[in-house]
């Protein structure tokens, strides 16, 4: 037991771990269980596969110009969702082009419903808060959801 | 997590915006991950790259209030990732282990680490305790402590200890 603490290390880890489980406010831990509400949705997954303003510096953090329009692709197998980021809104366009209904989902649940027009295109105004995801569902009963965006 | 966010110096709001981002990535990636030993890491390594999408989306829009960047931790920051995850275990094998001692060394040993300190003829009055009494009490409380087999089973994470009496105080 020579790696045992003594009681002054003991007082002190035990400071640190009543004090560091104290920090964190119980709003920050409900938020994480609220999370897992949204597990139960179907739906397929439409990943972000083309961000402008990420690529590869988006993780080393290095500065990256800012892109004048923002534009942001979600694919699934069936449906590809193209987003364009205005200074108050956004411009979509669903492909292969449709009418489709748009549901916005923030964390509160579904907030907005719109649909696309026959070439596929749609607007969300004002900017949902963050972060949100868009379902999109089409007439031929494809369901798809988009990963969560924060912008 | 919320320790990880404290080291970028996040504003609350900014705390909250990575840690949703982070438990709704969970939610979408639970499916897959197959080791739960692995969970911890993901969580941690997910919670460090939210922060610096964070920190790098305000500068981008021209946040000043943001601490330079020499006050950031480097990254990628493996180490530091490393340092929280043992930091987190640890402190979650005392927390348990202090659960489970008796009433009355939860309230003294809570009243010790207590910030700030409490003078012993502080707590004598308030656990009705005799101040010669208080010394050998809080001696069997932490033996109990340290005799805990879960304090026991992270022994080997010694080697911290120094880190924590330094980092001890300071946090909030």
């Amino acid at each position: 037991m020579t790696d045992a603490w003594d009681d002054e290390e003991l007082l002190a880890v035990l400071r640190h771990a009543l004090s560091s489980h104290r920090a964190v406010p119980a709003e920050f831990v409900e938020a994480g269980r609220n999370a897992f509400a949204w597990h139960d949705i179907d739906g397929e997954l439409a990943q972000l596969t083309y961000d402008s303003v990420s690529g590869p510096d988006l993780v080393t953090g290095t500065r990256s110009e800012p892109a004048t329009v923002r534009s942001l692709t979600f694919t699934s197998p069936q449906l590809t969702i193209e987003l364009e980021v205005t200074a108050d809104s956004l411009l979509g366009q669903i492909v292969p082009t449709q009418v489709a209904t748009i549901e916005v989902h923030t964390q509160a649940g579904p907030e907005t419903v719109i649909s696309s027009d026959e070439i596929g295109c749609f607007l969300i105004h004002p900017m949902p808060r963050n972060p949100f995801r868009l379902r999109c569902q089409t007439a031929t009963g494809v369901d798809v959801l988009t990963s969560w965006i924060t912008l | 997590m919320w320790s990880i966010c404290g080291r970028y110096q996040l504003g609350r709001e900014e705390i909250d915006d990575v840690g949703q981002t982070v438990w709704l990535l969970l939610v979408e990636k639970i499916g897959s991950l197959r080791e739960p030993a692995a969970l911890p890491g993901w969580l941690a390594t997910t919670t460090q790259r939210e922060c610096l999408r964070v920190l790098q989306a305000a500068r981008r829009h021209g946040r000043a209030e943001l601490p330079p960047e020499d006050q950031m931790p480097p990254d990628p920051d493996a180490r530091m990732i490393e340092e929280e995850l043992l930091a987190a275990e640890r402190d979650a094998a005392v927390r348990a282990a202090f659960d489970e001692l008796p009433p009355g060394c939860r309230e003294l040993l809570s009243m010790l680490v207590s910030d700030p300190p409490r003078a012993y003829a502080d707590i004598s009055a308030a656990l009705g305790m005799q101040i010669g009494s208080i010394g050998p009490t809080r001696a069997r409380c932490l033996d109990r402590l340290r005799r805990s087999p879960r304090v026991a089973a992270i022994a080997g994470a010694k080697a911290g200890s120094t880190r924590v009496k330094q980092a001890g105080g300071g946090r909030k």
